[in-house]
């Protein structure tokens, strides 16, 4: 399906400026699971700049994995169901597509993912195909997306080996998965994710299953991938020091809603949230060795979220018949800082 | 504690008649003190045999030669690498062991009651009514109801699993808990919590600590002393601050260099690794090290450095440690 004339001009309009490569708003993403209908996204709106990196940041179960896969509408449905929001994508010929409205298996998204809009998991060692050789892996990716023979695919799967910094390219190229150690697997999901150059790369946890030396290696990779090729990127990841190092806009989640959106720098020097502000308390620092401020609780199960807002059960400023009344708005706190709590309230 | 030479080599088999045709040297000579009421930490990347080295010194693996000796409560020491039978059961009421996964490490089975007052009952240290006034307690005394009692784990939360984990560790008043990766399978939020219950009863019962972990910043909270192993063996040992600020072993400066900091503003400059992990089945020559080492010469590539003490309690195995001007973390380092 593809936007009336009418509608795509609206919605440039709406992106306001021409470089936001992808536009979010309003994400609603919703489980049918056996204790009922459970919100794992529940109204998130982000943009993300072209060549620029958005960092998201939560702990587990806030719905982080959840808007990343929503994008590529990789989410099995059921039990995952999209039932509200756009998400407003701009194609390499400079149309507007909404993805949010697209069959999750038509061409259109087809000719999408994996091509415009790739991805790198968590953990390589199960994101592959066991019986498929690592070149066959990204020459598939190449020939479905790109009209191109077999022979020139593996000739450009080679190149693009090479440009990842695999060790021995030429031999790697024919192994399969369980020969490679957890940081080839990496760079080889990162070559398979950029064998069709997208305009946007979602990266989900890519560094948590590896080790510090190899977590930096591919850190390193992604940084210099970017600036050569331009893309942009959404980083996902629990570490908020990683998220610190890549990020040039940060949104926090918590519970299924962003409570907290920031430049890189503006966040962690003036963070507004008490949840943003908690865990950044809660982290053990380098430098500075003091007693840790834990956030008090646990993270409620997602099919018993509390009324207003989510977090007031946890929250030290929390102040009864507000908090639990009804859920904050997104207050502007910055010309680009915006967050979801009462205490900023004009 | 004191750990001498430990070492352990898993036979790797072959064929037929399983014939061995080599080792894996888990653990190549490692030697170190675990003082009363300290915590040493053990760090490292997988592969390194830090867990290995938890597991040995407290018997759940046989080391393969090596000499380990523990304090008991009359203040002698005495060996514990070759005890069997009851003298083995009596050393395991002074060392317990945390694991890293609290979803595998609880019995689904077995009630909260049960999981944590089987180690009272195997030790017939307390029966009745008594044994279930001292589960109570231990619940109490890592932040869970007594309440909790009849419930099984399923029912709770991956830090609330650790916090049974711990009750059962501490059933014994044990003098010396290893801690295997404790908290690197929990949130930010809940880590912060257990590193504090940890710390918390160090002081109260006077623990003493190996706090295995992969984690820089934990082991920088949490340790007074840390150890680096790389591929079986330990390459550095120092005081806490001392390691962080002043790595003597290159390895040690490149861990830290990419240790990723919640401060957008510090200066990247990451010293990356080239290459991998060596294999510890088949470990280049020399220093374990010199493949991937960035001041490497042509000595680490024949002869293996011995740990030497270079400052009082600064221990290192590196040939060149005393001419290297390492750089270690500074916080405030400008952007």
């Amino acid at each position: 399906m593809t936007l009336n004339p009418v509608a795509t001009s609206q919605n440039s309009a709406a992106h306001g400026t021409a470089d936001v490569i992808v536009q979010v708003k309003d994400l609603v993403v919703r489980f049918d699971a056996l204790q009922g209908k459970v919100p794992a996204v529940n109204g998130v709106s982000f943009d993300v700049k072209a060549g620029k990196t958005l960092g998201i940041v939560g702990e587990s179960g806030c719905g982080k994995s959840v808007t990343a896969q929503s994008i590529l509408r990789l989410l099995p449905s059921p039990p995952a169901k999209l039932v509200g929001g756009e998400i407003l994508f701009r194609r390499r010929t400079g149309e507007i597509i909404d993805l949010a409205k697209l069959n999750a298996r038509s061409p259109e998204m087809r000719s999408i993912r994996g091509n415009e809009i790739a991805m790198i998991f968590q953990e390589p060692m199960t994101s592959m195909t066991p019986a498929y050789t690592v070149g066959d892996h990204i020459t598939e990716a190449i020939t479905l997306h790109q009209n191109v023979n077999q022979r020139e695919a593996k000739k450009r799967a080679l190149d693009i080996l090479n440009r990842v910094g695999m060790p021995q390219p030429a031999r790697t190229i024919d192994s399969y998965p369980h020969q490679l150690s957890g940081g080839m697997l990496q760079r080889a999901m990162i070559a398979i994710a950029l064998s069709c150059r997208p305009t946007l790369l979602i990266a989900d946890e890519p560094t948590t299953a590896l080790d510090v030396t190899t977590g930096a290696q591919i850190l390193d990779l992604m940084e210099s991938l970017q600036a050569e090729l331009g893309m942009s990127i959404i980083h996902i990841s629990h570490n908020l020091g990683i998220i610190a190092e890549v990020a040039d806009e940060v949104a926090v989640m918590y519970l299924g809603r962003i409570v907290e959106q920031a430049p890189v720098d503006e966040l962690f020097n003036s963070p507004k949230h008490p949840y943003t502000q908690g865990l950044l308390r809660s982290l053990p620092q380098v430098g500075e060795r003091r007693r840790l401020e834990p956030i008090r609780g646990v993270v409620p199960e997602p099919n018993a979220i509390p009324p207003g807002c989510a977090f007031g059960p946890r929250c030290p400023k929390f102040m009864p018949g507000k908090c639990d009344a009804a859920i904050p708005p997104l207050i502007q706190v910055g010309p680009q800082h915006s967050t979801r709590c009462y205490l900023y309230e004009e | 504690m004191i750990v001498q030479n430990l070492k352990k080599h898993f036979p790797i088999r072959r064929g037929l008649l399983k014939r061995t045709v080599g080792y894996v040297r888990a653990i190549d000579d490692v030697s170190f003190t675990v003082l009363a009421g300290e915590t040493l930490a053990l760090v490292g990347e997988s592969g390194c045999g830090k867990t290995t080295t938890g597991r040995t010194i407290i018997r759940l693996i046989e080391p393969t030669s090596g000499e380990i000796t523990f304090r008991d409560d009359d203040g002698n020491f005495s060996s514990i690498t070759k005890l069997e039978g009851e003298q083995l059961k009596a050393f395991r009421r002074q060392a317990q062991i945390i694991f890293q996964d609290p979803y595998s490490s609880l019995d689904p089975r077995m009630s909260v009651a049960d999981i944590v007052g089987e180690p009272l009952q195997i030790h017939e240290t307390a029966n009745g009514g008594e044994r279930s006034d001292r589960v109570v307690q231990l619940l109490k005394s890592v932040g869970l109801q007594g309440d909790h009692l009849r419930r099984y784990p399923h029912s709770f939360s991956g830090g609330q699993r650790q916090r049974i984990g711990i009750a059962r560790a501490l059933a014994l008043n044990p003098k010396l808990i290893v801690c295997d990766e404790p908290v690197s399978a929990l949130d930010v939020s809940i880590q912060a919590q257990v590193i504090n219950l940890l710390e918390d009863l160090q002081e109260q019962y006077g623990l003493a600590y190996l706090f295995i972990s992969h984690d820089l910043s934990v082991v920088h909270q949490i340790s007074d002393r840390v150890a680096v192993m790389y591929v079986g063996k330990m390459v550095e040992l120092a005081k806490t601050e001392t390691l962080f600020n002043h790595p003597l072993h290159p390895y040690t400066e490149a861990l830290l260099s990419a240790l990723p900091m919640p401060n957008p503003r510090r200066h990247r400059n990451r010293i990356v690794l080239m290459g991998e992990v060596a294999n510890p089945a088949n470990p280049p020559s020399g220093c374990f090290f010199h493949p991937r080492c960035a001041y490497a010469k042509d000595i680490c590539k024949h002869d293996q450095p011995a740990m030497r003490e270079l400052e009082p309690g600064h221990f290192v195995s590196c040939h060149f440690a005393e001419s290297l001007n390492l750089r270690g973390i500074d916080p405030t380092q400008p952007a």
